[in-house]
């Protein structure tokens, strides 16, 4: 005879539910709960007063690569109110599965088996589709959806009987169906394998309970719905020999707070659901004894949420997506909607037949922002030891005092050291605290300019707090290990990032963490938005910090392939719309004048973007007369300096701008915007200044009045060697000495009293209003 | 009337006998004033067998949603199909009726010009004059008959009516009755009274509907179709059609000629790449699926008349410029950027096309 063996899902309410009513029936001195056994020494922490669901208890190895084994608990996971009704009833309570030792150690084995059949047979393994079962019974469920059938058939099921027997028959139907079957991939024959072992383990444990004097049916077990028929056989039963042959991997366990929102994240059966506050709502409508509970709770809320955030749902509105929700149930044969169907009423009533107006709201209310927490003095957080770890690693230890100490990095590869990790040991010391600084962990501070473009050098403070602790702590709830939490800080940056220079600055944190996955996920979202943003001087600002990122990314040792299309595509964006926003003010002007500097900076590094587009967009600039002059003069002066204006193309454009009948500011404009670029090529074309000295002739005083004050502006920038030259040049067409005519040009205009107070009466008459 | 004069028969007599079998072989419980459960509704709509015959799926994809409309009609509640034009909303909701009521011809057709008497009831003036108001020289609309006799009504095109035609229907939805002052009498409506109306989202110069009317609606958002393939179907089978009445002396197009403007069309309107990995800039026009069959018979007619019969990508390239590129310049833009970014790497196989569109393009 077997043990009482009470069959559930993870993280199923009716399940908590009825194993309350299973184990007050079956009232027995010992509860076995599936889960890592080696995680018994937890339980009186986990049973504690004052720990708040959701938590989690995780294992994991201290040497690299990490792997982790977690266990999330909800306040309506049958297994945390199995803990609670033995802690209640003072009955012990142990978890019964393999250690956590001996599952990272078989997951290392299947690993390392793995490898080897690939270098033996050099064929995709990998690429094997996931045909697991559950993605079967997703296929054959009438809602394409194995959560839906599970929730619509049993988790709403009538009573404590129908819930053991549907439970009962699915886990019964999943293991034929599982164990049929042939020509499985190989992971699955494996899973097949690791779940009799466990099986045998779980019967084992029984065995030894019985043999220590508790009576077997005194013995309650609580499992996965999959399990019951192996052990109610007590069969095969894992022997000494068989037990010490297992694989292990040495591992340290850790309790820690968890959150709703990293329980959705992970889907799939076992590890977590995905609407974990609903399924809160579902277990306190059991509390309180109304099966309609969840379903009304979850409507109101959706509608409590719109309304606070502006949105108009009336009481009508939800009513009517109450009877939707209901009817919809109805249409597939059941009583009490499903998520499915409430959320589909919801659609069609609050959101006016679209999603997105209620997906807020959704997320909020079916998600929610719950977060667990532990008393004070709990175990070593998985990032804490992480941290620790990692501080050892990099030799980083001793920069952990209270005073704060330099440290100076070099980036590049050290060729005079032997290993490899030493050679990139400043590198890998950067990635660490960047990551840290992304984390807003306050241990290390990046100081001193970091020069531009030159990214081999770095210089950081590091100063040790007990402020630093807490923020490693808090950082757990984004991760496991330092890594996995800079991870996902820059996603939810990416996520939160309206604006295409929000995702470019995480395109460069993500480099400078070391981090290939993060910068793909901001390299793709940053391709998303870009299609969106509209203006030029936002595009060349993010083109550049690529095209930096794309020349000198190499010291950080980053595929920048994937950046090289985005740049491409950013580049034609610019280059598309750049000519209509050259109608602009001077203001504008001065910001679009900075972006086309930038552009031209990006094309002349890389040789895969269109220099021909960029010529051809210049030109046009250059030679249209609606557009801001000073751009069209910068155009002029671009394609100067890259050699793409001929000497007579240059002389007709400054006779046509110049000319008369062109107001002079116009004209003078142009001149201005031609000088923003290389003066040196402006100062060695002579025929330039023929035109200019022309243009100046065919002015009348006052015009030259006028013209003057913008040329002085033009040539503001110009330092005096270069003013100089100009005189020269001049002196060169007005035949005049051009060492009196600089004199002229640079000396300090002084002035006898009267004549200036004369000169300033004049300027009084001199009309300023339009310049 | 003879059957075959008829250009296109109502659904009730077109699958007249597939309404009978499921008639016949119902098993589930018909709700007051339904002709089969809801159950069987869903049968007939998106196929499926029914006491040993074949039932032909009416509407492809999507069947969640067609479980919510029945749902709606279920609960009483008016239903609204909004789309963009050639979603198959009209369809679907004469479907619905057929399948209902076995009558899909109570129906209210919106235009500019509908008049509040046409969702209520009018006269028959002769008749008002000579007798004076009664019940006889009333003429009740299809709304009003609707009600009598407990089925459902649709209107078409609802955006399309003045305000206040729409407003007219706000008070029969929530009362559920219509008061005939000049008779002294109130027609209360039957259980199974609702109306599905349907309404076009893209189309420049409709009237928004008011938020009170809305309200009144359970609102069903007809989209694109599913996947790739699904359009290619529809688009392959109705160009088929198409050509077969219109005798345009080319050979069909391809299956590769059919994906890639299926492509075309779906990227630019979804405004990311199949694979879901880039975003794009979208056009302003709909770049319906009607759209789609009609640039290939347009092609089908530019190769027959001028070219040697098969379509080239010049004459593609031609039909998908004044498709994609309406009057407006950003159009144009956008077009541009699609061929560069995306296109053109896409390999030999788009190249000829490509360029083509490139030319057309500057």
């Amino acid at each position: 005879m077997g043990p009482h063996v009470f069959g559930i899902r993870h993280l199923s309410p009716a399940g908590a539910w009825y194993l309350r009513e299973f184990l007050d029936q079956v009232n027995p001195a010992l509860v076995l709960i599936e889960g890592p056994s080696d995680f018994t020494e937890l339980i009186g922490e986990l049973g504690g007063k004052d720990i708040k669901p959701p938590i989690a208890v995780m294992a994991y190895t201290q040497s690299l690569p990490i792997r982790t084994i977690l266990y999330p608990f909800a306040c309506y996971s049958p297994e945390y109110q199995a803990i609670l009704w033995a802690r209640d009833h003072g009955c012990l309570c142990r978890f019964c599965d393999l250690p956590s030792d001996v599952f990272l150690g078989m997951e290392e084995k299947r690993e390392e088996r793995e490898r080897q059949e690939e270098t033996e047979s050099q064929e995709e393994t990998e690429d094997e589709a996931e045909t697991g079962i559950y993605e079967q019974l997703d296929k054959a469920s009438e809602d394409q959806d194995q959560e839906t059938f599970w929730e619509r058939t049993i988790e709403h099921g009538a009573d404590f009987y129908a819930y053991q027997r549907g439970a009962g028959e699915f886990g019964r139907s999943l293991r034929a169906l599982t164990f049929t079957g042939n020509e499985k991939p190989k992971r699955q024959l494996f899973k097949d394998a690791q779940n009799l072992v466990r099986e045998a383990y779980m019967k084992r444990v029984i065995k030894e309970a019985v043999e220590e004097g508790i009576p077997m049916e005194k013995i309650a077990v609580v499992t996965g719905a999959f399990h019951v028929e192996g052990i109610l056989d007590m069969g095969t039963i894992l022997s000494d020999k068989e037990k010490a042959a297992l694989p292990r991997l040495e591992t340290k366990k850790t309790l820690m707070p968890y959150s709703y929102y990293r329980l959705s994240e992970r889907s799939g059966y076992g590890a977590g659901n995905h609407a974990p506050a609903y399924y809160e709502m579902l277990w306190r409508g059991f509390l309180s004894g109304q099966p309609d509970y969840g379903a009304n709770r979850y409507l109101t809320g959706l509608a409590k949420f719109q309304r606070d955030h502006g949105n108009m749902v009336s009481s009508a509105e939800v009513i009517e997506a109450l009877r939707l929700a209901y009817s919809l149930a109805e249409l597939r044969g059941f009583k009490i909607p499903a998520l499915r169907d409430l959320r589909d009423g919801a659609v069609t009533c609050m959101g006016h037949g679209h999603f997105s107006e209620i997906a807020m709201a959704s997320a909020d209310t079916e998600i929610g922002t719950a977060i667990g927490s532990l008393p004070q003095g709990v175990s070593q957080t998985s990032i804490q030891s992480d941290f620790y770890r990692e501080l050892e690693e990099l030799r980083l230890e001793k920069y952990k005092s209270l005073t704060a100490q330099d440290l100076s990095l070099d980036l590049r590869e050290k060729l005079t050291v032997k290993s490899r990790k030493s050679a990139f040991l400043d590198l890998e010391r950067s990635f660490f605290l960047h990551k840290l600084r992304v984390l807003g962990i306050r241990f290390a501070t990046l100081s001193g300019n970091r020069q531009e473009n030159a990214t081999w050098a770095e210089r950081w403070v590091l100063q040790w707090t007990p402020e630093a602790e807490i923020q490693i702590v808090e950082a757990v709830l984004k991760g496991d290990t330092v890594k996995q939490a800079a991870g996902f800080e820059l996603k939810s940056r990416i996520d939160a990032g309206s604006s295409i220079a929000d995702i470019a600055s995480v395109v460069e944190e993500a480099c400078y963490c070391g981090m290939p996955s993060s910068l793909s996920m901001a390299v793709s979202a940053l391709q998303k938005s870009a299609v969106d943003a509209a203006s030029v001087p936002e595009l060349a600002d993010t083109a550049m910090s690529l095209s930096v990122v794309i020349r000198y990314g190499d010291i950080r040792k980053l595929d920048r392939e994937p950046l090289i299309p985005l740049l491409s595509q950013l580049f034609l964006r610019s280059c598309l719309i750049l000519v209509q926003e050259c109608v602009c003010d001077d203001q504008a002007a001065q910001r679009i004048g900075q972006a086309m500097n930038l552009l031209n900076d990006v094309v002349v590094n890389h040789e895969f973007l269109d220099e021909e587009r960029w010529n051809r967009v210049l030109s046009e600039i250059a030679s249209r007369d609606d557009l801001n002059t000073r751009l069209s003069g910068l155009a002029a002066a671009i394609l100067l300096e890259r050699g793409q204006m001929e000497k007579e193309e240059l002389g007709r454009e400054v006779e046509r701008r110049l000319s008369r009948g062109i107001p002079a500011e116009l004209g003078a404009g142009w001149f201005e915007g031609l000088s923003m670029k290389n003066h040196y090529a402006l100062i060695a074309r002579m025929t330039l200044w023929e035109k200019l000295s022309d243009y100046l002739d065919t002015l009348s005083q006052e015009e030259f009045k006028r013209a003057l004050v913008f040329l002085r502006r033009a040539f503001a920038d110009f330092s005096s060697e270069e003013k100089d030259r100009i005189a020269e040049n001049l002196g060169e067409i007005w035949q005049v000495n051009p060492a009196s005519v600089s004199e002229v040009l640079n000396g300090v205009v002084t002035l006898e009293s009267e004549q200036a107070e004369e000169f300033i009466n004049g300027l009084d008459d001199f009309d300023f209003d339009d310049i | 009337m003879e059957r075959q004069n008829v250009q296109r028969l109502p659904a009730e007599q077109l699958f007249q006998e597939e309404i009978d079998t499921l008639i016949a072989n119902e098993q589930y419980p018909v709700p007051t004033g339904w002709k089969m459960s809801p159950k069987s509704v869903l049968t007939y709509i998106c196929g499926g067998k029914s006491g040993g015959m074949e039932i032909t799926p009416k509407y492809i994809g999507h069947k969640r949603l067609v479980e919510i409309a029945i749902s709606t009609l279920v609960t009483d509640r008016a239903l609204l199909l909004i789309g963009e034009p050639g979603t198959a909303k009209s369809w679907l909701s004469e479907h619905l009726t057929a399948a209902i009521n076995g009558n899909s011809t109570r129906v209210i057709q919106g235009t500019a010009g509908t008049t509040e008497e046409q969702i209520r009831y009018s006269w028959n003036y002769a008749m008002l004059i000579a007798e004076g108001p009664s019940k006889r020289a009333m003429i009740p609309s299809p709304i009003y008959r609707a009600m009598e006799e407990g089925a459902v009504a649709r209107v078409e095109e609802i955006s399309r009516c003045a305000s206040e035609v729409q407003d007219a229907l706000i008070s029969i939805l929530s009362e559920k009755r219509i008061s005939v002052p000049e008779l002294g009498i109130e027609v209360p409506a039957k259980k199974g009274f609702s109306v599905i109306a349907t309404a076009n989202t893209r189309d420049k110069g409709v009237n928004e509907m008011s938020a009170a009317l809305k309200r009144r609606f359970n609102i069903v958002i007809l989209p694109a179709p599913e996947s790739l393939e699904a359009e290619m179907e529809i688009v392959k089978t109705r160009t088929a059609q198409l050509a077969g009445s219109l005798d345009l002396n080319a050979k069909l197009p391809e299956a590769e000629v059919v994906e890639k403007v299926c492509t075309i069309f779906r990227e630019l309107r979804r405004g990311v790449t199949l694979d879901g990995k880039q975003k794009l800039k979208p056009t302003s026009g709909v770049l319906s699926t009607a759209e789609a069959i009609s640039l290939l018979a347009n092609s089908m007619a530019l190769a027959g008349s001028f070219g040697n019969g098969v379509i080239t990508p010049e004459d593609l390239a031609a039909g998908l410029q004044g498709a994609i590129v309406k009057e407006d310049e950003k159009d144009g833009k956008s077009w541009e950027e699609y061929l560069e970014n995306i296109m053109k790497k896409r390999g030999s196989k788009w190249l000829p096309l490509y360029e083509q569109c490139k030319e057309l393009n500057r």
